[in-house]
């Protein structure tokens, strides 16, 4: 495992950041106007499910709000339910490290379809106790499946990128643990 | 090392929980009906809007670019002569084509509402909202050309939505087909009262219509005026099914709205000024009572 340094943490989330807005943009502005306004890819679930992943670090959470506070200002969404749901992702993962190994490109697209389901879960149990509406749950899960197929099959390469950006090594983690 | 340990994992404990808790109070405190924007988020949103028009901008450029020239490249010079300036005059006609269609556009959304007692600002989209969860509109317009939080935006055909949060140069309209957004609403015909919501897909939901009303297909379903934003009158849509089951004492009609959202370039503001909206409701609940 690698060490960082708390320094280090801020320069490179600034990037991944920075790479955020550009898929944002992308996303809201450029899909649209080839008619695809019914999917958006939810980039900023990647990056969360990226961070949780990959560091092993106790300002994970802080993290996790800075990357969801930027994608809210890309939707109305807020930043507060994205960061419950990708909060509660990482603790679930820092249980599992042990079993979760990202050896090939079908395994981590598995695993981020799987995580991407419990993020699912999630969301959509604190929409419905906010909306009390079941039907928009459904047709929430109908919009989900294609968008998280496309993210997961995504997954493979957006990691490998942003491996790069955080110094981290295939089937390393980055944390202050050593 | 050991006790490293325990107090890096004692420290994740303390974020994880804090942040969860700050997250949970977020969304329980969370306004559905406006969203006031901060300093930062007033500047980073001015910031950030500007490169979503920046790549609606680019693509319709790109697309020009490869429609009129690259498909010219292998032709004869005598060709690409001629065919440049039929392209050339086709570009023009096209453009002033554009420029036709969106007068007619314009005007038609200028003469819409000629009796509403609102200022009027044209607007154009800029971009939909990042999130497939919520359907929201962005537009080239904010607080600095006179638009207001809970300002009506509407287009010749109907309701849009209205103004949910607001920069000085852009703003984020909360469409009708967002299930956050209620609108109170009636069926023309019948006169019957009921609330309309976002559904699935582009359809919304109007609710708590009694069974016994005599709904039908296709009738014209305007807002009532109640409700502190949506003037009265202003078409949102026609009934596209009726759902009447053999107990309880509503029933379920969905409702197609009449602006076609997949093709929505421009849309108008309402504006209300000071206590107008108010007064207006007043005349909404005096026009009730009246029939």
């Amino acid at each position: 495992m690698m060490r960082i340094r708390s320094s280090e943490i801020v320069p490179r989330l600034f990037i991944t950041i920075l790479i955020l807005i550009v898929l944002e943009v992308i996303s809201s502005a450029f899909l649209p106007l080839f008619g695809i306004n019914k999917y958006m890819i939810p980039f900023n679930v990647l990056i969360v499910l990226f961070l949780g992943f990959k560091l092993e670090n106790p300002y994970l959470a802080l993290m996790i709000v800075a990357v969801q506070y930027c994608h809210s200002l890309f939707t109305i969404e807020g930043w507060e339910i994205g960061t419950i749901a990708g909060v509660t992702i990482c603790i679930v993962i820092s249980y599992l490290r042990d079993v979760l190994h990202f050896t090939s490109s079908v395994v981590t697209i598995m695993v981020t379809q799987l995580f991407q389901i419990l993020w699912f879960v999630i969301v959509s149990s604190l929409l419905y106790l906010k909306l009390g509406s079941f039907d928009y749950i459904v047709e929430k899960f109908w919009r989900f499946l294609p968008e998280s197929i496309v993210l997961s099959l995504m997954a493979p390469f957006f990691f490998s990128v942003l491996d790069k950006v955080w110094g981290v090594h295939n089937e390393g983690l980055m944390g202050d643990n050593t | 090392m050991k006790v490293a340990l325990n107090e890096g994992s004692r420290l994740k404990i303390i974020i994880n929980v804090l942040v969860i808790s700050m997250a949970l109070y977020g969304v329980s405190k969370r306004d559905v009906n406006v969203k006031e924007t901060t300093i930062f988020e007033n500047f980073m949103l001015d910031t950030l809007a500007p490169l979503q028009r920046g790549v609606t901008f680019v693509h319709h450029q790109v697309i020009s670019f490869f429609d009129h020239y690259v498909t010219n490249v292998n032709a004869s010079k005598e060709n690409i002569a001629l065919k440049s300036s039929v392209g050339d005059l086709k570009q023009h006609i096209f453009s002033l084509e554009q420029v036709e269609a969106e007068n007619k556009r314009l005007k038609k959304l200028l003469q819409f509402g000629e009796d509403l007692q609102r200022k009027k600002i044209l607007a154009q989209v800029v971009a939909w909202d990042s999130s497939s969860d919520f359907r929201v509109l962005r537009i080239n317009k904010g607080h600095s050309d006179g638009i207001k939080l809970q300002s009506t935006v509407v287009t010749a055909n109907g309701v849009v939505g209205y103004i949910y949060r607001l920069t000085d140069n852009f703003a984020d309209i909360l469409t009708i087909l967002d299930p956050n957004n209620r609108v109170d609403v009636l069926i023309n015909r019948t006169r019957s009262n009921g609330i309309l919501e976002g559904y699935s897909g582009w359809r919304c939901m109007m609710k708590y219509v009694t069974r016994t009303d005599p709904v039908r297909l296709n009738d014209l379903v305007i807002t009532s005026g109640l409700g502190n934003i949506y003037p009265k009158g202003l078409k949102v849509g026609n009934v596209s099914k009726v759902e009447r089951e053999s107990y309880g004492i509503t029933q379920n009609i969905e409702v197609a709205p009449t602006v076609d959202f997949s093709k929505l370039e421009e849309v108008v503001v309402l504006v209300a000024e000071g206590n107008q909206r108010k007064k207006l409701e007043w005349q909404a609940l005096d026009g009730g009572q009246a029939k």
